[in-house]
């Protein structure tokens, strides 16, 4: 019996087996630096988003109406985010550092809207609150999140702004409190164009009946449920 | 982490661990070339063509037998007609007037053993080797085995290289590239001193071996596999002749291969059984401490494997299914496809996975060298999209059979 060849393949084997821990370890670090770049770059949004604010405000609103605010920044950085969610695990401390900051970006996007719609009234801005959690008590938020994620897709003039009902952020709660959201009621909650909330898992057909604005957005894709 | 994915693990750092073993083994003794050297000595030598309704092939066999470049006064052909139903007889009589053919008609006992230890009965060569009725061998194979019994004295067995014959359909192309894949592993196990199974397509036998061991059994139709058990319980020498090539005809559909694989499959499950004193025995060497614990601990793996694939799998659908009536979402295709580094999968199970295929695919080159066989990308890609799919039908098949102790028969 070659003794030393059976410890030999061994150890070989466990030598690959840790290269490639080694290697997921080092590019999960690269995913965190990454985070950390995105960080940097969502805080200067967040300054660009009040910025830019103070200086639309002065502005026409035919100005207003052609300048995509924050959207595609929005869009990469919740992509990136669910990622990174999906790799590091949601209690991973970067992550949350993270999604506070998306939160508050979203926030300040939504409130620029608010005010944009304010002065502009042919504006028409159609966006929805959409809150909801991962920590085992809403069994449809994926569902839930499927069905926003195609009305975003197909309406690309419709803002959705996801929140994560648990985080502990306190302009988060403030806008859970200013719109009476209440998770003993159960989530999903959904805010429609600054509406009253409503709760419970709504289909895409619930969504296109509780958001008339809908019908007079343009779509990317042929339309929803009235073709299907 | 998912603790299902546990199992997968242990599976990829086992057939990983398989691959290295082997690999370190090619790289302590290399196969060496063909030589052009002759046997010193012709050994007599009966070759025993058992056959059950093979009479579209049987003369296509037989002939390649009568083409090998052998004394023919030293070489004869045992055409033993095993009770068969489709003129199979009546083929043979092709050859009754060679001087070189003996053929034989009797009534099929339910297995193969019973024909060969009927055809060693009815010969009297120093060498009795066994080609399957539907197997072709090249001119020199008989001269590349004698040459291995020559080299050393204790030699009882020889196995050959054992390639596709003309793959037609991607079935046989996938098993075109496991063949080559097993020229590989056979060539290892051979240095190994560790051959596992002496195929029907012409594996080479001394007529003293029947005197010690005793001649073949049913051993659960897989007379060839046990037959090496047997041998290695004995301490007797088994070897392969990489050089020595032989072409084979395949199972064409998915229900004759998985027939086909479910008989050897069970076949190991019961041999294994019945030799269990082997396993993890330091006296059987790498026998009995690698190839069989390896093998019957990869069976087990495999099925835990594609039940764990089939799992996920089935969840995924359902989840999807469900998701589709649930939310009224139409099935429609992602918006875009982020090909950046930061959205690629990079887990470990990536990585090793990758590392075990790339491992897969050194040992497919080196049997494709050994026995100077090209596999095409038809080959290659049938294999990795196929195998893994067909596999686990027979394992599954084979562990339920053996559990139950159903008898199937030798080709049902």
């Amino acid at each position: 019996m070659q003794w030393q060849k059976y410890i030999l393949a061994f150890i070989i084997t466990a030598a690959i087996f840790g290269t490639a821990f080694y290697i997921t370890s080092r590019l999960d670090q690269a995913r965190i630096a990454d985070i950390r770049a995105t960080q940097e770059a969502v805080s200067i949004d967040i300054l660009s988003t009040e910025t830019q604010f103070d200086l639309l405000g002065s502005l026409s609103c035919e100005v207003v109406s052609q300048n995509p605010v924050l959207s595609d920044e929005l869009n990469s950085l919740a992509s990136r985010l669910a990622v990174a969610e999906q790799n590091l695990g949601s209690t991973n401390e970067a992550v949350v550092s993270l999604k506070k900051q998306y939160s508050l970006l979203e926030i300040k996007d939504y409130l620029l809207m608010q005010e944009l719609s304010q002065k502009c009234k042919s504006l028409k801005p159609a966006y929805i609150l959409y809150f909801y959690s991962n920590t085992g008590d809403c069994e449809d938020c994926d569902r839930q999140g499927q069905v926003l994620t195609y009305l975003r897709q197909t309406y690309p003039g419709l803002r959705v702004y996801a929140f994560d009902y648990h985080l502990e952020l306190a302009a988060l709660t403030t806008l859970e409190r200013l719109h009476k959201i209440d998770a003993q009621k159960g989530l999903p909650a959904i805010v429609i164009n600054n509406r009253a909330p409503v709760y419970g898992f709504k289909t895409l057909q619930d969504m296109e009946k509780l958001m008339p604005e809908l019908k007079s957005l343009s779509t990317s894709t042929p339309p929803t449920s009235d073709s299907i | 982490m998912d603790i299902g994915a546990i199992g997968v693990y242990s599976s990829i750092f086992l057939a990983l661990y398989l691959e290295v073993f082997l690999l370190i083994t090619f790289f302590e003794r290399r196969p060496a070339a063909k030589s052009a050297t002759l046997p010193k000595r012709y050994p007599s030598v009966a070759i025993l063509v058992p056959c059950w309704n093979k009479a579209a092939t049987l003369g296509g066999t037989v002939e390649s037998l009568l083409a090998m470049d052998y004394p023919k006064d030293k070489l004869s052909i045992v055409i033993i007609d095993d009770g068969s139903t489709d003129g199979t007889f009546e083929a043979a009589q092709k050859f009754a007037e060679n001087p070189q053919v003996k053929i034989f008609q009797k009534k099929n006992e339910g297995s193969k053993y019973s024909a060969l230890n009927f055809g060693i009965a009815h010969s009297d060569s120093e060498l009795v080797g066994c080609l399957d009725a539907d197997s072709f061998v090249e001119k020199d194979a008989l001269v590349e085995i004698v040459k291995k019994f020559e080299e050393d004295q204790e030699t009882y067995a020889v196995a050959p290289s054992m390639k596709v014959n003309k793959p037609r359909n991607l079935l046989e192309f996938m098993q075109a590239t496991e063949y080559t894949f097993g020229i590989f592993y056979k060539k290892m196990f051979d240095n190994l001193a560790a051959i596992s199974v002496l195929p029907g397509p012409f594996s080479i036998y001394r007529r003293s071996l029947f005197d010690k061991v005793g001649l073949f059994r049913k051993a659960h139709h897989t007379e060839d596999m046990e037959m090496a058990f047997r041998m290695h319980a004995h301490g007797l020498k088994i070897v392969n002749a990489h050089t020595a090539i032989v072409h084979t005809n395949v199972p064409t559909t998915v229900g004759a291969l998985v027939r086909q694989r479910t008989r050897w499959s069970r076949g190991f499950l019961e041999n294994s059984k019945d030799y269990s004193y082997m396993y993890l025995n330091t006296k059987f060497g790498n026998f009995g401490m690698l190839i069989l614990p390896v093998g019957l601990l990869g069976f087990m793996l495999a099925l835990y494997v594609a039940g764990y694939m089939l799992y996920k799998i089935g969840t995924m659908a359902a989840t999807f299914i469900l998701d589709f009536f649930a939310t009224g979402v139409p099935v429609h295709a992602p918006t875009q496809l982020n090909l950046e580094w930061y959205y690629l999968n990079t887990s470990v199970m990536t990585f090793v996975i990758v590392a075990v295929l790339g491992m897969t695919l050194v040992a497919i080159a080196i049997g494709s060298r050994i026995a100077e066989t090209k596999l095409g990308l038809k080959s290659y890609v049938s294999y990795f999209m196929l195998f893994g799919l067909v596999a686990p039908l027979w394992l599954a098949r084979a562990a339920y059979d053996t559990i139950t102790n159903n008898e199937r028969g030798w080709l049902t």
